[in-house]
């Protein structure tokens, strides 16, 4: 027993002076737990995607129109956007172009157009357009999910103007007039209010009749009760507490009904002609991480050089060391581009990816994320005190990175902050690359300025670097 | 050939080499004997240009030796401490690696990687992988490594650690023969049979200075004694023994008397002595001072315990 109690003291020992052992059994494990909790909100009081631009047009000049934007704006996950700001820094409304030119540059990937004849002249019902960029596809799940929600929780009242407008124009105004007044004032009969009051809402469209409604002198009947919460299917807004549930039943038959005289236009404004969406939107995300995991090896073999000599070796040649230093970068980004581009390949033969229409653009996006990547293990190896803690805080790092910038999961999810953070890792800038070659299918020239934004960032990481290897006694 | 003048090097608060000036001449083949840590393998890597010096030049037949101007090391060779070579690499795949480095190329970078494996005895290994090589036999090939490019001077810096005796001697001929052919070798080591062997001219190092320069003869008469005599000290020499003091320095070291005569005194009047005593002249072993003793007598330290 005595035996193994030393052997065990022993491991104790090591593993109490290895760091890396110490990073990749408590910091990994504890960092990406609270990043998931954090993306399943867990803990946080903001639950759900939050900080999702959605850009709405609304041409109508109808009230109601107004108030399903100042619904859209009053829900959290979405940061609404309803105007333009000009060269001169004047502001006007977005129209639908903008929009569309707007979700072409990437500014936002959803947008609400309500058109001026919302409630058409013709025929029952309103129509609404959402064009979006559905890149990322369980962002886009979520966000329809938020508009369909946010949109027939409103859909009651330009229903009812409508319905109102379609009988003004079959039996006349006057008509109408009698009739809003005959149901006005069997409504004031059955639960007390103001007739007038009553005929007036209904006039305007407002067909719908709470049970706390303030016009009415009474409680309501619950069954009206019933139908009010029928008629808002889809809602997350409950009408009364006390009142009984709709079956499954006459929910689902309610959004059948809505969908029939609600028409939502969805419009895919990027990424239409994708032939494999799903592989498409993921393969950027995986490419990048498995190619920081591969290069981060190189870092340790960093010091296996070290170790072994071959730096005195080859320093004590006529080699300078910024050719060594250089010599290693080229080594990792040819490295990297081909890993990428084989992946990528791989990609078109088992999931049909499109490859081969991008391919330069494609190259192009592959060299710079692999020369950021490659800036990123000579950093690694710049700060680490040896292999083994190159490995620990490499592993750390490129699953941070991946979750934070977007790899694995939206960063629509996180909370704001860690948005923040994930738009300052290089797997996000990859990312967007790879979705701007691949998904959106952007020529060189659109995809420039994420190529020096990335390049940027690998001189930036190994300037760094190299000032730091060249302070170490990592040569001697 | 080579030229240090006053190198200073320092790690923070450790003075690594203080103040080293040092000469060494074209065709020698000089050794830096001191114990691990005494600044040999920093006054190398010095030399090599992998780090600057704090204070003091170094020149390379007048050229100076930077850690920025790589252009002069092309006529050095290093043999690092560590076999410096890419394990998973062929022998021929090494050669020509480091080779290229130096500028060389095509047939006449071949003709020198055969001739660099025929005499190392690894011309029909060439194309294994150096880790299945024997520690030897990579030691061997990291020490061809560093002469391809054919340099004027040559670094070896401890490059027999961990090598066996035949090994070692292997290496040993195949410097001697390069030396003999007008190769300029600086040799660092911690083992004294290695220096008195190979090296012409010996600087004995410690604490970061040059404490003694010389050939070995030079280097010995700085004894204050010519001639080393041990016998067993028993009963029978005890009174014998115990006149020695007055002759020498005599010390006992676990039964074993040990008598350094001291300067000018005659090894007759020693025999003669013995005899008087009745201990007859097989009982003692007479030796030339070793690089032990030089050592010993310059730091108070023996200089494997150092």
């Amino acid at each position: 027993m005595r035996t193994i109690l030393t052997l065990v003291r022993k491991d104790f020992a090591n593993f109490r002076r290895n760091k890396a052992a110490f990073v990749l059994t408590f910091v990994v494990p504890i960092a990406l737990i609270y990043i998931f909790g954090q993306v399943f909100g867990l803990n946080r009081k903001d639950t759900g995607p939050s900080g999702i631009t959605l850009a709405v047009v609304n041409a109508s000049d109808n009230p109601a129109a107004q108030k399903l934007v100042d619904a859209l704006t009053a829900e959290p996950a979405f940061r609404v956007v309803t105007k333009k700001v000009n060269a001169d820094k004047s502001e006007r409304p977005l129209t639908e172009t903008d929009v569309r030119a707007m979700i072409h540059n990437r500014e936002f990937r959803f947008a609400v157009v309500i058109p001026a004849d919302v409630i058409p002249d013709a025929g029952l019902g309103l129509h609404l357009k959402i064009l979006s960029d559905p890149r990322n596809e369980i962002e886009t799940q979520t966000v329809n999910g938020l508009l369909q929600k946010t949109i027939f929780s409103n859909v009651p009242e330009l229903l009812g103007q409508s319905l109102q407008a379609r009988a003004k124009k079959y039996i006349g105004a006057d008509n109408l007039d009698r009739f809003n007044g005959a149901l006005a004032t069997a409504v004031s009969g059955a639960f007390g209010g103001d007739v007038n009051k009553i005929k007036e809402r209904f006039a305007r469209g407002d067909l719908i009749v709470k049970p706390d409604d303030p016009a009415l002198a009474k409680p309501a009947d619950p069954a009206l009760h019933k139908l009010d919460s029928t008629t808002s299917a889809g809602s997350a807004q409950p009408t009364a507490p006390a009142a009984p549930a709709a079956s499954p039943a006459r929910k689902n038959a309610a959004a059948d009904f809505f969908s029939q005289i609600v028409k939502i236009e969805n419009e895919q404004v990027v990424g239409k002609d994708v032939k494999s969406p799903e592989a498409t939107r993921v393969i950027g995300g995986q490419a990048m991480m498995f190619l920081l995991f591969a290069l981060s090896n190189g870092a340790a073999a960093f010091f296996d050089e070290k170790n072994t000599g071959i730096f005195q070796r080859l320093l004590s040649a006529p080699v300078s060391r910024a050719q060594l230093l250089w010599s290693r970068f080229i080594w990792g980004v040819l490295l990297g581009l081909v890993q990428l581009t084989t992946l990528f390949i791989a990609g078109h033969f088992l999931f049909g990816v499109d490859v081969f229409h991008h391919i330069v653009g494609l190259v192009v996006m592959c060299t710079a994320a692999a020369a950021t990547c490659t800036a990123f293990g000579m950093f690694i190896a710049a700060f680490s005190p040896n292999a083994q803690a190159a490995s620990g805080l490499a592993t750390f790092l490129v699953l941070t990175m991946s979750a934070t910038g977007g790899a694995w999961f939206p960063i629509s999810l996180m909370p704001a902050f860690m948005q923040t953070i994930g738009k300052f890792t290089l797997v996000y800038w990859s990312m967007e690359g790879f979705a701007q070659v691949l998904w959106a299918g952007d020529s060189l020239l659109e995809i420039l300025p994420t190529v020096a934004l990335l390049l940027a960032i690998a001189g930036g990481v190994m300037a760094i670097s190299i000032w730091r290897l060249n302070r170490r006694n990592i040569f001697g | 050939m080579l030229q240090l003048r006053s190198v200073t090097k320092r790690y923070g608060s450790l003075v690594a080499l203080d103040g080293v000036s040092l000469d060494i001449a074209r065709g020698e083949f000089f050794g830096l004997l001191g114990p691990n840590g005494a600044g040999k393998s920093t006054l190398m890597s010095l030399v090599a240009g992998l780090r600057a010096p704090d204070a003091g030049t170094l020149t390379l037949d007048g050229a100076p030796l930077t850690a920025r101007d790589s252009s002069a090391r092309i006529s050095l060779g290093l043999v690092p401490q560590s076999i410096a070579l890419y394990e998973d690499l062929s022998a021929e795949q090494n050669l020509k690696i480091f080779g290229e480095l130096y500028g060389l190329r095509g047939a006449d970078l071949r003709a020198r990687i055969d001739e660099a494996l025929e005499a190392v005895k690894l011309a029909d290994r060439r194309r294994d992988q150096v880790k299945t090589f024997s520690g030897g036999m990579q030691r061997r090939l990291n020490l061809v490594a560093a002469l391809l490019h054919r340099p004027k001077l040559l670094l070896c810096d401890e490059p027999t650690v961990g090598v066996d005796p035949q090994s070692r001697n292997a290496i040993f001929d195949f410097l001697e023969a390069r030396a003999r052919a007008g190769l300029t070798v600086i040799y660092s080591t911690h083992y004294m049979e290695e220096a008195t062997r190979l090296c012409t001219r010996i600087g004995i190092i410690d604490h970061g200075k040059i404490l003694a320069l010389g050939a070995l003869d030079e280097l010995l008469t700085r004894l204050p004694f010519e001639e080393e005599i041990t016998f067993a000290n028993t009963p029978a020499t005890a009174a014998f023994t115990a006149q020695l003091g007055a002759l020498g320095d005599a010390a006992g070291v676990n039964g074993t008397q040990r008598f350094r005569p001291r300067a000018g005194f005659k090894l007759s009047e020693f025999y003669a002595l013995a005899e008087r005593h009745g201990v007859p002249p097989r009982a003692f072993t007479q030796s030339r001072p070793t690089l032990e003793a030089v050592f010993l007598h310059l730091t108070g330290r023996n200089l494997r315990d150092a």
